[in-house]
């Protein structure tokens, strides 16, 4: 077990070391530095001379080459220093620390509701495969499946911002809160759940639609199985069947499928969070790209790396847990 | 992995607007600070050397300079008085003379669906109150679409930040509705400059403190300037100016002299710089020349000393910034000094995605919001909208193009540029694709401004048979026909193929794509790509591209489109180069009298049209959403709020 953990770790170690090192290549050499966006977006007679503009570089460190500039970054994160965002002005942890609740209070919700009603719906539907209200709530499913979340996200808008609005129905329609700061904790965590139950909404019913299609499908493929006939002739519900012959045959799949989420929890959804003006990280990648605000881009490179990479070693160590058939000797 | 995806399709809300951002200029309300003129791109004053080369410089800039005496300099000096004016009484004297259109009830029934409606709504609902009937403790809510990078006055750049400077920053100069500058009376006693033009001075008033309670000094301006030129403070855009300048003094707490390397007519611009509190600053700055670092500078960010009419209160980052009317602006020591802006609050909003924008404007959660041109058109025209909006347009002096890269193969023949802008539908364009909202555009200067030459160009008409005919003349022929003309360049035949960068915006592509059509009929082939803004800036700053669409605001001086047109310089993508256009820039800056600098610019405008290095398109139009609550909206070329007094003229009525 230790030697098996050692050589993930070191492996993981290599990974991240590859994968940071390729995304600050591809990022320094994407068209376009940060100066280059701030000239952009500043005004025409405000535009840094030539002399201004070397001197901003420097202060940057944008007049290295990159794979020094890689070696610098590589330096300081181990000395536990994610460096400064470029347009932001601030530390990087900084940046990550204040969007890491609100993303995570989004989707972990979105993600524990998708769980709760997509294993029931998932069996269910795999308990009355083929019978006709099965077959609606699936047609219903990939109706869902297929409505872009932006369209619905207007659509919620619409309805529960603008047309309910000044009735008790009323949703608010963008931000994570409209209280001050001082407000009470239960006054603000009400006022906060209300910002989050549109957002929440269009993150879940994908995803649900996704993981009970995904439940389902793995469970036809048990039942088809001889164990599952052996139990059948001994005698055993079709409840127990389902529940403890069936399902629990299905974990390992179901399993991956958690541990690959877990960098989702904290990456945040970048269109949903833009909808609903939502202070979340899917916005902070996307935003730091578009900057080309390299120490952001790689502050968040690492920190999802390395849950994509613990998110499957959880995983592996969890299928010795569902399937005593696996073993990590 | 899935949560993943929808991050590839969201390209389409991305918000920059390259170019047009250009225009999205700097400081509004009382204070505004306006942007000086850009920066020489090359030495062309023969003084640009004043700073050494970077790498071998000093950490400081300016070299010291011993300024005279002040009895001396009023000795030397023959004192020339300019203008101390206030923005909202000259506003408030040009209204008395006009009365409005139609009844306030009338103009809030309307629906603005022509330029006669758009008018009145204008002239009725843009008033100033009377006195006694604005709602002095009103909260307004304004929307914006990016978050701060910074609070800090000299280390702004984009329009967020300038949007809010303009209500916390403190500053000596501004500019009215016709872009004239003036000094601001609400901070000014007396401004003069020196008839050899070298020298400017300013008298502050002595009833000016800081929202910390700290006087306002000349002093604090003094300081400023040396911080903003110190080498090791990374100041991204208001050095620009401030470096045309030899050295900025302090001779008493009220009295400070702007020291001038040249007479120009710029000079003016120049001294419009942001002010730092030097007591704040005076202790901290040399440890941590970042401004941003030290302990000290990060609590600065979270909650700056202000100097305006406003301070920030709560910055909830990507939310919202919340700006409360500070007491000791209007009123110091016990008496009152001046008039209190008529918001007590300002809560900007931070809502980057424009449906959402729109939404929130409709559900009156904002009370105001730039539309874009399909959402005037066509979802800001029914009940919805209008049972608490009405909404207005103004023209901008915003102007787009086509540029043609006049390095390459294919645009270094003044024949060949005209003949693409004969070859564009024009019409089609202004009518189809912009639903007749904009004015065609010839030129750099707008029309109706001081710049523009008395005769004026006539905007480019499609006109097929010139464009096939001065194609024919430059010598690009079908000569294979295969429907596309080439041309013999070094012993081999060119097909005319070439690319257009434009913008990931659909209006701007429709535009790109028409271009696309009108040039198939006179056989050149044009592929339109549509390129993320940054990469857009990165491949026209190095001339890597062969045409593009993009726009410029005008400044408010013409001298800020040198830049453009001078050989060599910053904002030239298009490597354009004419001696006289550059000797005219040059003699322009240094012409006084406004008569004479009028006709320089004429000139430029007039020899650019013949140039045509650029395919002229349309001046672009300002169009807002105004909750019913509001008044006072009054535009200036540079839209609603980036002027004096710009933001500052809004109110809401007493509820009764």
């Amino acid at each position: 077990m230790a030697t098996y953990l050692l050589r993930r770790l070191l492996l993981g170690l290599l990974t991240l070391l590859a994968i940071t090192f390729i995304v600050y290549g591809l990022a320094r050499n994407m068209p376009g530095t940060p100066l280059t966006v701030q000239m952009g977006e500043s005004d025409p007679s405000r535009k840094l001379n030539p002399e201004d503009q070397e001197r901003m570089k420097r202060i940057y460190g944008l007049d290295r080459p990159w794979h020094e500039g890689y070696l610098r970054w590589l330096g300081n994160v181990v000395r536990g220093d994610l460096g400064r965002s470029f347009s932001r002005k601030q530390p990087v942890t900084t940046l990550i620390g204040e969007r890491i609740g609100p993303t995570f209070l989004l989707s972990g919700t979105a993600l524990l509701l998708t769980w709760l009603l997509g294993v029931p719906l998932g069996l269910y539907a795999s308990a009355r495969s083929g019978l006709a209200d099965e077959r609606a709530t699936s047609l219903l499913l990939y109706v869902l499946y297929s409505f872009p979340t932006f369209v619905a996200a207007l659509f919620l808008q619409i309805i529960f911002a603008v047309w309910l609005r000044g009735t008790s129905w009323e949703l608010p329609l963008f931000g994570m809160s409209d209280l001050p700061a001082d407000a009470g904790f239960a006054a603000r965590a009400v006022d906060i759940a209300r910002h989050a139950i549109l957002p929440v909404t269009c993150q879940t019913y994908v995803s649900l639609a996704y993981d009970s299609r995904f439940i389902k499908a793995n469970m036809e493929e048990a039942v088809r199985q001889d164990y599952i006939r052996t139990a059948r002739a001994k005698g055993a519900g079709p409840g127990r069947v389902l529940f403890h012959h069936a399902f629990r045959n299905t974990l390992i799949p179901l399993v991956t499928l958690l541990g690959l989420s877990l960098p989702g929890l904290i990456g945040g959804s970048v269109i949903i969070e833009q909808i609903f003006t939502w202070p979340g990280m899917g916005r902070l990648f996307f935003e730091s790209i578009r900057e080309r605000d390299y120490p952001t881009i790689m502050g968040l490179t690492l920190m999802f790396s390395v849950l994509t990479l613990v998110g499957q070693l959880l995983a592996d160590l969890l299928y010795c847990l569902v399937d005593p058939r696996v073993s990590v000797e | 992995m899935r949560r993943w995806n929808d991050s590839g399709l969201s390209a389409s809300s991305a918000v920059v607007v390259w170019a047009a951002v250009a225009l999205a200029i700097p400081a509004c309300g009382r204070k505004p600070g306006d942007m000086p003129p850009k920066v020489l791109p090359e030495s062309t004053t023969g003084q640009t050397t004043a700073s050494p080369p970077a790498g071998t410089t000093p950490d400081r800039s300016p070299e010291p300079f011993d300024p005279p005496p002040l009895a001396t300099l009023n000795a030397d000096s023959t004192w020339i008085d300019r203008p101390v004016r206030d923005g909202l009484t000259l506003l408030r004297e040009q209204q008395s003379q006009e009365t409005p259109a139609v009844p306030v009830a009338e103009a809030m029934a309307l629906r603005n669906t022509s330029s006669a409606i758009n008018k009145q709504i204008l002239s009725t609902l843009g008033r100033l109150p009377d006195s006694g009937t604005a709602d002095l403790s009103a909260r307004i809510d304004r929307h914006v679409a990016g978050d701060l990078g910074s609070t800090n006055p000299i280390m702004i750049s984009t329009t967020a930040e300038f949007d809010i400077l303009g209500l916390t920053g403190f500053g000596l100069f501004s500019f009215g509705r016709d872009l004239e500058p003036f000094a601001s009376a609400e901070t000014v006693v007396s401004w003069q400059t020196s008839a050899d033009g070298l020298l400017d001075k300013v008298v502050l008033r002595d009833d000016l403190v800081w929202s910390d309670g700290e006087p306002i000094t000349a002093h604090d301006i003094a300081f400023t300037y040396q911080v903003i030129m110190d080498r090791r403070v990374p100041v991204p855009a208001v050095r620009s100016g401030t470096d045309q300048m030899r050295w900025v003094h302090a001779y008493d707490d009220r009295t400070v002299i702007f020291f001038h390397k040249e007479p120009l007519a710029t000079n003016v611009w120049n001294i419009n710089f942001p002010v730092l509190p030097k007591h704040v600053y005076e202790n901290t700055w040399e440890d941590d020349p970042t401004l941003k670092e030290s302990p000290e500078h990060v609590k600065l960010e979270e909650s700056p000393v202000s100097g305006g009419p406003y301070e920030i209160v709560e910055r909830k980052r990507g939310q919202q910034i919340v700006l409360r009317r500070r007491a000791n602006w209007s009123e110091v020591g016990g008496r009152k000094v001046r008039e209190e802006p008529f918001f007590k609050e300002v809560r900007f909003r931070i809502i980057e995605d424009p449906n959402t924008s729109l939404l929130a404007l409709k559900a009156g959660e904002i009370d105001e919001l730039a539309l874009t041109p399909e959402q005037w058109t066509t979802q800001t025209t029914g009940d919805d909208f209008y049972a608490s909006n009405t909404k207005v347009t103004a023209s901008e002096w915003v102007s787009f193009h086509f540029g043609w890269n006049i390095d390459s193969l294919f645009f270094a023949d003044r024949r060949v540029r005209r003949a693409m802008s004969y070859a564009f539908d024009h019409d089609g364009m202004l009518e189809r694709l912009c639903y007749d909202l904009y004015k065609p555009a010839a030129g750099n200067f707008p029309d109706d401004s001081w710049m523009a030459p008395k005769k004026k160009p006539q905007p480019y008409k499609q006109d097929l048979d010139k464009a096939e005919a001065l194609l024919d003349e430059a010598g690009w022929i079908d000569h294979d026909n295969d429907g596309v003309r080439d041309k013999e360049i070094d012993g081999r035949f060119v097909p005319f193929e070439f690319s257009m960068l434009v913008n990931q915006q659909p209006l701007r592509i429709a535009i790109c794509t028409l271009m696309k059509e009108s040039l198939e009929q006179v056989g050149v082939r044009m592929n339109v790509r549509p390129t993320e803004a940054t990469v857009i800036q990165d491949l026209t700053q190095n001339k890597k591209f062969q045409a593009y669409f993009g726009g410029w605001g005008a400044g408010t001086d013409p001298d800020s489109s040198e830049n453009i047109w001078a050989t060599g310089a910053g904002r030239n993508f298009v490597s354009y180069s004419n001696p006289e256009v550059d000797r005219l820039f040059a003699e322009g800056r240094r012409e006084l009298d406004r008569g004479k600098r009028a006709e320089k610019y004429g000139r430029i405008q007039e020899i650019l049209y013949d140039d045509q290095p650029y395919t002229w398109l349309f001046w672009r139009n300002s169009f807002y959403g105004f909750s019913k609550d509001l008044r006072g909206y009054v535009f200036s070329p540079r839209g609603p709020y980036n002027y004096s007094p710009g933001f500052g003229s809004l109110w809401m009525p007493k509820q009764e």
